[in-house]
């Protein structure tokens, strides 16, 4: 295998950008029609996943060790989208076709055969991850909204049932779909520690124009059905650490952190927690009740709310940061930061700044599996 | 000889299998050559029958597959199938551009109105809160008025304590009285709000509930 002409191959193709990844799904589409179900309406995003995808691949040609990786999170993950291993050869013949037709006169027999044998290649380390994953768990979970309620004009608090359990960390998130939005996942936190029941919430926020948060804050009921995907994410809490908690969320970042309070409380000896909650607003503090109720009964709980655009506002007056920051010394503490990507930035620049060594700052990172 | 054969009198590899001569005379060797002559007569014209039905099936292949090809006998033509496939390409290409293009306008809308809603819903709470500061006021101008209208009154006999007690009755019945007004206006016209808008949803989302299409499962 030429891995140094696939390059150069693939780089040629590429040039040609979106062009080539149109002309991509449109021969798959018209050569396989039923794989065109496997799609949302808008294909913008996925182009752009499948680029990003297919460089990475290429890029990492070289180093097999690291790509495998990568290739078998790629095949658990397509599972929940419905790919089967029958459509990895329509798929493999679609980007020889689209690679042959943007090569123009580049293209060779030699060419076409050192394709064929990585994509070949690439597709057995995915399915046969697959596989291995399907084992375990189904491609997705089946899921029945048993509450839904709203707690701001732009905010939903909902809990769902699972037909099967979903076993995951505190923290974690897993990837929401609803026949309101077909072929649309998003990834969510789940908000609380895994329970008896198998319930699971999550605290939803509107993005303006986003394509699923309105339909799962203003669409959904009590009833209505949801898809899940397995769980994903790193912002868990390493059980051997015997450090005080430093919890910071900013809005619905809430959801990740409370679940990793709830596993804390469930200890027989619970570290010291201090979680600060901070919106812009007091009415955008939507679980703050609830929280003072656990923190009331939880001596190892300490909650400071805290609101950054209302000066009227009777408590902390003030950013995440800020307020975080003079509220104590965190040297010491293991921090767990969710929210906003500016906010967790800004909150981590500040620990750093602070003398929080870095491998006691947790954030999440989704890595591939962010939309 | 006797030679099975069919209505139309042609050769079938059957009739060859059981096709059986007659021997020769008493004298002679062999099988009688009349006979074996007029066999391979038979045998002979059934091949050039079937070499002329196999070249004539042959054109008539070339010319479906020419025309299959586009325009029957031209090999210049623009049309091959090649080309049909890379047209048919293009144009669910451009198909998709324009659902992709349709989705991101519905959604730049959709944020727009978003955004709008957000900025008129601050403006009506900060309304709100400013008609509550004078409201408050209003009640206090008032209340003040009439505790200052009591203190005027003249001094009964129980002494001006009782003056003083009676000014703040006044203040406070006429603060109490004036903001409920205000309330009771403020909270039904804030009623009516609430009640048509949610009119309003209700029959928007019932709409959209009954255009969701039906969404099979993936994978069952």
């Amino acid at each position: 295998l030429d891995t140094g002409r696939l390059k150069e191959s693939f780089a040629r193709v590429a040039a040609h950008g979106d062009e080539a990844v149109l002309f991509f799904y449109s021969d798959l589409f018209l050569r396989h029609p039923e794989t065109r179900d496997l799609f949302p309406i808008s294909m913008a995003a996925q182009r752009g996943r499948l680029i990003k995808a297919l460089g990475r691949i290429v890029s990492e040609v070289d180093r097999v060790d690291d790509l495998a990786d990568f290739l078998k999170e790629l095949g658990r993950d397509h599972r929940k989208f419905g790919t089967q291993t029958e459509h990895y050869a329509p798929v493999g013949n679609s980007l020889l076709a689209t690679l042959a037709h943007f090569s123009g006169e580049h293209w060779t027999s030699e060419l076409a055969a050192d394709w064929q044998a990585a994509y070949d290649l690439v597709a057995q380390v995915m399915t046969e991850a697959a596989a291995e994953d399907a084992k375990q768990s189904p491609a997705f979970w089946q899921a029945t909204v048993v509450a839904h309620e709203m707690r701001a004009f732009d905010i939903a608090v909902f809990r769902v049932k699972t037909d099967q359990p979903l076993p995951y960390l505190p923290g974690q998130s897993v990837a929401i779909e609803s026949e309101f939005r077909p072929r649309i996942w998003r990834l969510y936190s789940v908000a609380n520690a895994p329970r008896e029941d198998g319930t699971l919430d999550f605290h939803v926020r509107v993005i303006d124009g986003g394509a699923l948060s309105m339909a799962l804050v203003r669409s959904i009921a009590v009833g209505s059905r949801l898809r899940l995907g397995p769980p994903v994410g790193a912002l868990t809490r390493g059980l051997a650490s015997r450090r005080d908690v430093l919890l910071v969320a900013g809005s619905t970042g809430l959801a990740p952190v409370k679940a990793i309070a709830e596993q804390i409380g469930q200890l027989d000896d619970p570290p010291r927690v201090h979680l600060f909650f901070g919106a812009p607003r007091a009415e955008g503090l939507y679980f703050l009740s609830d929280l003072e109720k656990t923190s009331d009964t939880s001596p190892w709980l300490t909650v400071t709310p805290c609101v950054s655009g209302d000066e009227d506002y009777p408590g902390e007056r003030g950013t995440l940061p800020d307020v975080m920051a003079r509220g104590g010394n965190w040297t010491g503490h293991d921090a767990y930061i969710a929210g906003a990507t500016q906010l967790v930035q800004a909150t981590v620049s500040r620990l750093a700044a602070l003398g929080v060594p870095a491998d006691q700052i947790h954030v999440e990172d989704f890595g591939w599996s962010e939309p | 000889m006797t030679v099975p054969s069919g209505v139309d009198h042609r050769l079938t590899p059957s009739a060859v299998q059981a096709v059986a001569f007659p021997s020769t005379r008493l004298g002679r060797r062999g099988l009688d050559e009349e006979h074996v002559r007029a066999f391979c007569g038979q045998v002979e014209a059934e091949l050039v029958r079937l070499l002329n039905e196999r070249s004539s099936l042959e054109e008539e292949v070339a010319r479906l597959r020419r025309r299959l090809l586009g325009q029957a006998g031209d090999s210049t033509s623009p049309y091959r199938r090649d080309d049909a496939h890379i047209q048919a390409v293009g144009i669910l290409s451009k198909a998709q551009q324009t659902a992709d293009r349709y989705v991101a306008d519905a959604q730049e809308y959709s944020r727009q109105l978003a955004q709008d809603a957000r900025r008129r819903r601050d403006e009506i709470l900060a309304e709100a809160r400013s008609n509550a500061a004078v409201v408050l006021e209003e009640a206090h101008g008032q209340a003040s008025q009439a505790a200052q209208a009591a203190l005027a009154a003249p001094v009964p006999q129980s002494g001006p304590d009782r003056r003083d007690l009676e000014a703040e009755l006044a203040y406070l019945r006429t603060f109490s009285e004036v903001y409920r007004t205000h309330l009771h206006a403020y909270l039904d016209a804030l009623l009516r709000n609430v009640e048509e808008w949610e009119r309003a949803e209700k029959s928007s989302l019932a709409a959209a509930r009954a255009e969701l299409p039906r969404v099979p499962p993936t994978v069952t």
